[in-house]
């Protein structure tokens, strides 16, 4: 097996295996908070000895969740509190939930009332993040969670700790964009549904090595001839980690040049400023991150740096991975799909859902966009 | 690519749907040897009996036909295709042979709905299908036909017969069918009912022609295209007038049999 192939198992292994990660951890007798999607400071749960493990949900049939949110609630949130009330998140410390939506608004009520033994640590951003006054607020409310997760880490969290922590997270962020580049040029030795696991498997393990990981990846890529004979395409949405999803681009030979999904590159393009007051740095980072439904983006700057990826990838077309009953992103969709149109960029929207088992309409649509491109 | 039938050449279109399996043979790329549909789609016994039957009615075997293309819900399991393509592609080469110059195609098949976009040289240029939803299909028509004890090929005539149309508001396949039941207990003529029907489908159907901007000339494909109620309703909530054809039915197969000719002569 090669270098290549060795760190790609290891990556797909993890993130396939989550609650092994969370064992793992927890014997080794480190503590682990959970963290809801979106953009929660993630570093510093790091800054405290513990380990952050990102809550994206996971396919499944939810049914426990629908005594406490309606079905037409997205299928992430259904599923993270699935998994919450099943007791498959059991050994967490404390999960991190924020505002960032309508449906994630009810999210902190419903776990409190549903899953007692894991505590939840409430993620307020300021809505007008790019004023002053939005950073100061941002920063108020960051201060506030350092000292929740010092008190459940039974330990001061230092300045200079939480400065590492930030320089640990901008390390793993330039490594997963390096490794998205390499792999959008590699399409047969990073299919997409590996490009996926590897991306992901830095919610559940240790960032420092997951930036060391994909850092050694990207240049071992970079060695490798780029493939030919591929659809290139940039990818938009919340969430993509679809294996099946993600296997109809590789039988359609679609490779995934760029993307801006939320839980892949969206948090990983912007770094956070070094800063006198780390929680400031943090605090201004919320500020300048672009791409997403969820935050307060009034000029539509998400359409903008669409455009502009798929031009400097080189991309024939835009795949929206539509999550179901996300009014955020059905929102977004109208006016950025206008300035796709514009620029005479073809877009595919798809609707998916955590709970899908039937893809062929998926297979349908996906195979006449390629033949199209 | 000479064959059994001498210099002609014969390709073969199968659309294996989800509620018919529909087959083509054409000779030379222009002339439609023969055709079978079958009630019956992927995972049934259908596909095979259109694909032999169509080749009885032919006169053909199995090695005179110089390529199959398979397109359609079961165009992966259609084990005697030469070449596979999306029924979105196949309907777009099938409508603009039976409609040149179309530039918007609305699909509607028996569980999903498609509108295409064609470019003024009548290739595939863009395209939205419906959500997973029965409202807007042959599918909704068919759970409305049921409850009306009536044949769902009925439901073109019994719409020509009504003097006005009972309203179905509801565009969701469950509430409508509650709706017809509530028609029905009071007494409404049949076929004001089936306008009614006729006319919430139309709306969920334009809804969707509304997302692409509709661009004409238009035409109506799938077996949803035989019934004149369905056509004059969406044609009215549209706005325009609709082409269809007598072999609507058969325009992915078609443009399948086609797709297959062009890859013959490469």
């Amino acid at each position: 097996m090669s270098r290549i192939d060795d760190i790609l198992t290891q990556l797909e292994t993890i993130s396939r295996n989550p609650r092994a990660q969370l064992d793992a951890c927890l014997a080794a007798g480190k503590k682990a908070v959970g963290v809801m999607p979106y953009f929660c400071p993630e570093e510093l749960v790091y800054a405290a000895g513990m380990q952050p493990f990102g809550l994206w949900g996971a396919d499944m049939v939810c049914d426990q969740s629908r005594r406490y949110y309606p079905a037409f609630i997205c299928s992430i949130l259904h599923s993270v509190l699935e998994l919450g009330i099943t007791g498959k998140l059991a050994g967490l410390s404390a999960i991190m939930i924020p505002f960032s939506c309508d449906s994630l608004k009810g999210m902190a009520t419903n776990w409190e009332v549903s899953v007692k033994d894991i505590p939840v640590i409430n993620v307020a951003y300021a809505q007008n993040r790019k004023i002053d006054a939005g950073t100061e607020f941002t920063a108020s409310q960051l201060r506030k969670i350092r000292g929740q997760l010092a008190e459940i880490a039974g330990r001061e969290i230092t300045d200079a700790d939480i400065a590492a922590a930030v320089e640990v997270y901008n390390a793993d962020r330039a490594a997963i964009i390096a490794f998205a580049d390499a792999a959008g040029k590699h399409p047969k030795l990073v299919p997409a549904a590996k490009r996926s696991a590897v991306i992901k498997a830095g919610f559940f393990m240790d960032r420092a090595e997951h930036a060391k990981l994909l850092t050694e990846l990207a240049e071992l890529l970079a060695a490798e001839p780029g493939d030919r004979g591929y659809i290139r395409v940039v990818t938009t949405g919340i969430l993509a980690d679809s294996p099946a999803l993600l296997e109809i681009f590789e039988e359609n030979r679609i490779c995934i040049a760029a993307d801006q999904i939320a839980a892949e590159s969206v948090d990983a393009r912007t770094q956070t400023p070094v800063t006198e007051d780390p929680i400031i740095g943090m605090a201004e980072r919320y500020g300048k991150l672009e791409g997403c439904s969820i935050l307060f983006d009034p000029g539509k700057q998400r359409g903008k740096e669409l455009v502009e990826l798929a031009k400097q990838a080189g991309a024939e077309g835009i795949i929206w991975v539509m999550t179901k009953f996300c009014d955020p992103e059905e929102y977004d969709f109208v006016p950025v799909k206008r300035m796709a149109d514009a620029a005479g960029i073809r877009v595919l929207s798809l609707e998916v859902d955590r709970q899908m088992v039937n893809y062929e309409q998926i297979r349908s649509a996906v195979q006449a966009f390629a033949e199209m491109c | 690519m000479g064959n059994a039938m001498g210099t002609d050449i014969y390709t073969l279109g199968a659309d294996i749907g989800s509620a018919a399996s529909k087959c083509v043979i054409l000779k030379n790329g222009a002339e439609m040897a023969a055709s079978t549909v079958e009630s019956a789609g992927a995972g049934t016994g259908g596909p095979a009996r259109a694909f032999e039957g169509v080749l009885a009615k032919a006169g053909l075997r199995r090695e005179d036909i110089a390529m199959i293309t398979a397109t359609g819900y079961g165009r992966n399991s259609f084990a005697e295709a030469d070449l596979v393509i999306s029924e979105l592609s196949a309907h777009a080469i099938g409508a603009a042979a039976f409609f040149p110059g179309v530039r918007t195609v609305i699909d509607i098949g028996g569980q999903d709905a498609k509108v295409l976009r064609l470019t003024e040289a009548g290739v595939l240029d863009n395209f939205v299908m419906n959500d997973k939803c029965a409202a807007g299909t042959g599918r909704f028509l068919e759970v409305m036909a049921r409850i009306l004890e009536l044949d769902v090929t009925q439901l073109g005539d019994m719409d020509g017969k009504a003097e006005q149309s009972a309203g179905i508001s509801s565009t969701c396949t469950v509430f409508a069918e509650s709706e017809v039941i509530s028609q029905l207990a009071k007494g409404t003529p049949i076929p004001e009912i089936v306008r009614g029907i006729h006319e919430s489908a139309a709306v969920r159907t334009a809804s969707l022609v509304r997302r692409m901007n509709l661009v004409l000339p238009a035409a109506v494909t799938g077996g949803v295209a035989q019934n004149r109620g369905m056509i004059r309703a969406l044609g009215q909530e549209l706005g325009c007038e609709l082409m269809i054809s007598p072999d609507s039915q058969l325009c992915g197969a078609y443009g399948a049999a086609l797709h297959a000719y062009r890859k013959a002569g490469q």
